[in-house]
This record gives structure tokens, C-alpha cells and sequence, in this order.
């Protein structure tokens, strides 16, 4: 963020040939447009991201990558629709995201938007069935066809046999896969995950991860944020970034 | 809001008692011991006005009072008014003869405790009155035994007496009291007659009084000042839908023969058992005022609780609240959970004040004497109420876990 004051960075030139930086590409799920977010802290103006442009296709499996403090997290918030950007053009599934008030982005999260976080931010005192009907009870989905969804969803994270319990009588392997339920219940067009095996060892990760490739088999579109390389890896393409700008965007696979 | 919204709130409510049970079980109690304190107000003073009610019913007819002091219930009176001209026996005559709606009127003078013996026996308390024949009819209370004053007692200035039964009682316990020679203040009597029992008013007894002819009690006391002696007047109209319009005659007749200019106001005073009323209704609007207020200030104190229990309930189910947003919580679900899990608690606190309350309000009844009445109106108090501490001192702290960033809800540990 030192280089907050800097017009141009070396990185930027890279970037410019696969993204327009104006008009956003309607046949992309995410479109991204020449994005800034700018944090007042007392009487300094820092830039937590400076002219962020990149399009996601539909079906793509990405992560985002990048050391702490490089902008990363509130390049994750932006894309969740938890935020709205202090500059340029966010479009997600042809809706125009940036300009929507608190309201409209609850209610974009709700449909468009699968989280997965780090600590599976399940709710502590409700079964797993109730933790994956949130999101509908919020879509203003009925009781009966909730049901019938939650458990469809927990089926396909194979915890067919887990459903009525509680956050504390499951692995943490089983808990990120009910976070993973919650996510997709609702059929979001993106999946979004933040550091999804940061509070899992390795066998267990790596058990997350192949669910991810297999959502994606099936369709799904995945975002994961990490600093992880070997997390990175396992996507098809890796978007790195450092202080506030993407410096790679990059296909693997 | 649907149905799917306010059940998700009401199972949060359910879970943060559970998980909270002494924490919820103060604030529970907070909230009921305002809402008792509502109805067990509520219920004292709808006790006391029926028991009131009741008390003015038992007097019998719906005679009017009239003297030269205003109505009051137990506040002496002031200067000015013991100043005042008394009224007469001419005033009497003029109300008999010019007020076409009244069918009597009953003169007495009253001393509030005179000595009387009989043999060896005394008592010191009985309320001397002198009156005429039309005090029977006026006040609907009749001999049981003997005779009462008649017009050759007036004539005459006989000393005669009839007794009420608690005197008839203390002097006379076990043998007939008829044709006894008595003495009232060192002046002997006969006894004439005995009266029969009013009962009590307000757990004073109504029936240790004796009764002398007014002209008897005039020869005696003739000049004796008040408040020792007091003279008033006792009028019963034809009948209750007479009340005010004999209370009307009365006042003009009394304003002209007392010379009062118009605009003047009554140097007199006239009461019926509904003025009685209202002049105790007064009194109990200041006492219910001070119930009010002390109420106010037990559920002030219940509602303090209910915020306070709120806004820690909020900081600890920040990241909650972070999660729910993320998938899709409008701030108006946030801040409907947290009311309603508000008004869960409350409610269950008026509840449970409603049962003591009513309860409170049965001990009182069977230990005390002092009546208590729960009125059906004031269980929907009891309960709107609750609801409403729930609302007023919850919304601040829904509102702060509503408007809370999800962010910064999610980063929070």
C-alpha cells in the first residue's frame, strides 16, 4: 500500500490485454471494472485496492492469492457483495452490484453468493439441517421445500447420516463440509471461499479440496482466497495479488 | 415479516434462554415484578373503589346531605367555612314545602360522643343525635323495638331516647331496655324504643348512636360550637332519577334565603352518595397516580434489565449476526429477531407477573382487609404492557446488531 500514490504500476501493463478496463463483458458471471476501495483512517486516505479489472466465465474454478495485506480480503468482500467499492464497476450475473444499498446486497448474497470461511461460522446451537436452511429461511423459502433442499444439499457433501447434529458433535472436516452445504443450498452462481482449509489439517483438507473439484465438475463456479500455493494450485486459474492491483492472472490448468 | 421469520426468531429466543437460564431467569423476574406490580396496584385500587361502591350502596336510599360546610371525606373544614351562617330550622321548612322533589327532610344535630349510664354500667362513645320524626323515613332506618320520636316528643321537649343496638348492647345486655331510665350527660331519659342494625361502614360500626328529639337536644345544648355539635340536614328525594333535580331545588332555595348574589358561590354545602363518590374518586386519583408512578418505576427497571440483557446478548452473537447477514439477512430480519427474542422474554416475565399478581391479589383478599380485585382488563394490561417493555427496550439494542457490518460482524472474535 506504499505505492498507494503511484499512477501506474509494472503489473498493470500485464493485466490490460485480457481485461477492458471500460464496459463490462456481459456474457461473464463477474466483471470487474477498473475497481478501487479506499479506507479513511483518520485524516489518511489508504487504498486497499487501486484499478482492479478481471472477468470470471461461468463454470470457473479460481483462486485468488496473495500475502496479507496485499488487498486480497477486500478484494474477497467486494466480490461477496459484502461491500461496495469506493470506485469503478462490479457486475455479477448482469446485475450492476456496486451501486446497491445494504438491502439489495443481502439480498444478492443470499442468491448469488455461497460462503465458505475459515472457521465454518456455523451456528453453534443448531443442527446441521438448521445451519443449511438459513439461507433459505432468508430467501423466503416454506418449511417443507427448505427441508427437502437442506437435506438434498447434505446428501451431496455426504453427511446423509449427520444431518441432526450439532457443530460440536462433528469433525472439522464435517463441519466445513455443512458450511459447504449452506453455501450451495441455495443454488448461488458463485462459490466463495475464504482460507477453507486454514482450520483443517492436511488429510482433511485435502478431502475439501476434492469435493471442490468435483463441485466444479459438476458445474459450479469457485472462487477460492488463500496465501496457500499448493491450495492455488488446485484451481484452473490463479489470480495473484500484491499491494492493491492483480500482478498475475494466470491459467494452470 | 412471514411466519418462517418470526418462528427462526422465537427458536433464537428459546436458545438464548436456554442458554443463558439464570442470566434470563433475572430478567424474567425483573419484567415480572413490574408487571405484578401493575396489577397488584390495578387490583388494590379496583378493590377499594368496588369495595367503595358497595360500602355507598349499603347506606340504603339515595338521601342527600346537606350543611354549611362542604362536602369532604375526613379533611376538617376551614376557617371560613365554620365562619359561615348556619342553616335553620326555616331553611329546613322551606325545603320541606318549596322543593317539589323531595318526599322528606331529616334535621339532626349531632354530637360525636356524649356519656350515658345506666345503673352502673357507662359508655363514653355513642354519637348523640337529635331529631325529628322524619329521620326514620329519610334514612330508611325504623325501630325494632318500641317506638321512635314523635310530635308530642317535639311538642313537649321530652327526654326520651331511642338506642342504637351497639349501645343497646353495652348497657343493656342481657334484659329489655324498654322503659329504662338513663342518663345522658347527668340529664335523666327514658329509653323508648330500640333501632335496628345498619351494619358497618368501612369496618366502623353505624349503629353506636342514640337518638333524642331535636327539640330535647336544643334545650340541653343550645349553644354548643362546633365542632362539638353540628347541624345538617338530611333530604331524601322521591327517588334515585331525583337526585339531581332536587339537589338543584335545594341549592336555589338555599342561595335565595341565604341572600346570595348570582356568581356568588354556595356558602353551603350539598352532597348526594354520587358526589360522595366522586369526591372519593378524587382522592383515589391521587393515590392511583402515586401507584402509577410507582408501577412506571418497577417496570422502568424491568425494561433496564430487558436492554441490558439485549445489547450483551448482541455483542455476543456478533459473529452471528455477520453469518446470517452473509447469507442473506435484511437488517429488518436481524432487528425482528432480536425484538421478538426481546418480547419473548418479557412476555414471559408478564406472564409470570400476571399469575403473582392475581395471586398477591387472592392472599390479600384472604389475609387482609383490605379488598383486591383483578380486573379482566388489566390481565390485557398486564400483558400488552410486557410486550410493550419488550419493544421499547429492545429496539435499541436490535437496532445496533441491525445495522452492524457484516465485516467487521464476521472478523469479530
Amino acid at each position: 500500500m506504499s505505492n498507494a500514490t503511484l499512477t501506474l504500476s509494472p503489473w498493470e501493463t500485464e493485466v490490460k490485454p485480457t481485461t477492458p478496463l471500460d464496459g463490462h463483458d456481459p456474457s461473464m458471471l463477474i466483471s470487474m471494472r477498473n475497481i478501487w476501495k479506499t479506507y479513511q483512517m483518520g485524516t489518511e486516505s489508504v487504498h486497499a485496492l487501486h484499478g482492479v479489472s478481471f472477468d470470471i466465465p461461468r463454470g470457473e474454478y479460481i483462486a485468488i492469492i496473495g500475502p496479507s495485506g496485499s488487498g486480497k480480503s477486500t478484494l474477497m468482500n467486494l466480490i461477496g457483495c459484502l461491500d461496495t467499492p469506493s470506485q469503478g464497476e462490479y457486475w455479477l450475473n448482469g446485475k450492476n452490484v456496486s451501486e446497491m444499498d445494504d438491502d439489495e446486497l443481502a439480498r444478492i448474497r443470499n442468491q448469488e453468493v455461497g460462503f465458505v470461511f475459515q472457521t465454518f461460522n456455523l451456528l453453534a446451537r443448531a443442527t446441521a439441517l438448521h445451519n443449511v436452511e438459513l439461507p433459505l429461511i432468508y430467501g423466503g423459502i416454506g418449511a417443507a421445500q427448505r427441508h427437502e433442499m437442506a437435506k438434498k444439499a447434505l446428501t451431496a457433501v455426504e453427511l446423509t447420516d449427520r444431518m441432526m447434529h450439532r457443530p460440536n458433535e462433528l469433525s472439522g472436516g464435517q463441519r466445513q463440509r455443512v458450511a459447504i452445504a449452506r453455501a450451495l443450498v441455495n443454488r448461488p452462481s458463485i462459490l466463495l471461499a475464504d482460507e477453507p482449509t486454514g482450520a483443517l489439517d492436511s488429510h482433511t483438507s485435502n478431502e475439501i479440496m476434492d469435493l471442490f473439484e468435483r463441485l466444479h465438475s459438476e458445474g459450479n463456479t469457485i472462487i477460492v482466497v488463500t496465501h496457500e500455493h499448493d491450495i492455488a494450485a488446485r484451481a484452473h486459474r490463479v489470480v495473484s495479488i500484491r499491494d492493491g492491483l492483480i500482478e498475475k492472472d494466470e491459467r494452470i490448468k | 415479516m412471514r411466519l418462517d421469520d418470526i418462528k427462526e426468531s422465537a427458536l433464537m429466543a428459546i436458545d438464548t434462554l436456554r442458554t443463558n437460564k439464570l442470566r434470563s431467569s433475572l430478567t424474567i423476574l425483573g419484567v415480572g415484578v413490574g408487571v405484578l406490580t401493575v396489577i397488584f396496584m390495578v387490583a388494590i385500587i379496583q378493590g377499594l373503589n368496588r369495595a367503595f361502591a358497595d360500602q355507598i350502596e349499603s347506606l340504603g336510599s339515595n338521601t342527600i346531605f346537606v350543611s354549611k360546610f362542604e362536602p369532604s371525606f375526613g379533611r376538617p373544614p376551614g376557617p371560613d367555612e365554620i365562619h359561615r351562617k348556619d342553616l335553620t330550622m326555616d331553611d329546613v321548612e322551606a325545603l320541606r314545602t318549596e322543593a317539589p322533589s323531595i318526599v322528606g327532610v331529616s334535621p339532626i344535630h349531632r354530637m360525636l360522643s356524649a356519656t350515658m349510664r345506666y345503673q352502673d354500667k357507662q359508655t363514653d362513645t355513642p354519637i348523640l343525635l337529635g331529631v325529628t320524626p322524619y329521620y326514620e323515613f329519610v334514612q330508611t332506618q325504623y325501630v325494632a323495638s318500641g317506638r321512635f320520636v314523635n310530635d308530642i316528643d317535639m311538642q313537649d321537649r321530652s327526654n326520651v331516647v331511642i338506642l342504637g343496638v351497639d349501645v343497646k348492647q353495652a348497657l343493656f345486655p342481657y334484659e329489655d331496655a324498654i322503659d329504662k331510665e338513663v342518663r345522658i350527660e347527668g340529664n335523666p331519659y327514658r329509653v323508648i324504643g330500640v333501632m335496628e342494625p345498619l351494619g358497618n361502614f368501612f369496618g366502623q360500626s353505624r349503629d353506636n348512636s342514640i337518638f333524642i328529639p331535636l327539640t330535647t337536644f336544643d334545650k340541653y345544648y343550645p349553644d354548643r360550637p362546633f365542632p362539638e355539635v353540628v347541624f345538617f340536614v338530611i333530604v331524601r328525594p322521591r327517588s334515585r332519577a331525583f337526585v339531581k333535580p332536587a339537589m338543584d331545588e335545594i341549592t336555589d332555595i338555599l342561595r335565595r334565603r341565604r341572600r346570595l348574589a348570582p356568581g356568588e358561590p354556595n356558602n353551603f354545602g350539598i352532597s348526594s352518595q354520587d358526589s360522595l363518590l366522586d369526591v372519593y374518586n378524587q382522592l383515589t386519583g391521587a393515590t392511583a397516580l402515586v401507584l402509577t408512578s410507582i408501577s412506571f418505576v418497577a417496570l422502568m427497571i424491568g425494561g433496564i434489565g430487558v436492554m441490558n440483557i439485549m445489547l450483551v446478548s448482541v455483542t455476543e452473537r456478533t459473529k452471528e449476526i455477520g453469518v446470517r447477514k452473509a447469507v442473506g439477512a435484511t437488517k429488518l430480519n436481524i432487528l425482528s429477531q432480536f425484538l421478538i427474542e426481546a418480547v419473548v422474554l418479557t412476555a414471559i416475565g408478564g406472564v409470570m407477573g400476571l399469575m403473582a399478581g392475581e395471586l398477591a391479589s387472592l392472599l390479600m383478599n384472604a389475609y387482609s382487609p383490605l379488598p383486591a380485585y383483578v380486573p379482566l382488563w388489566a390481565i390485557g394490561l398486564g400483558v400488552g404492557i410486557s410486550g410493550a417493555v419488550g419493544i421499547v427496550f429492545g429496539l435499541w439494542p436490535a437496532w445496533k446488531a441491525a445495522r452492524l457490518n457484516p465485516i467487521d460482524a464476521l472478523r469479530w472474535e
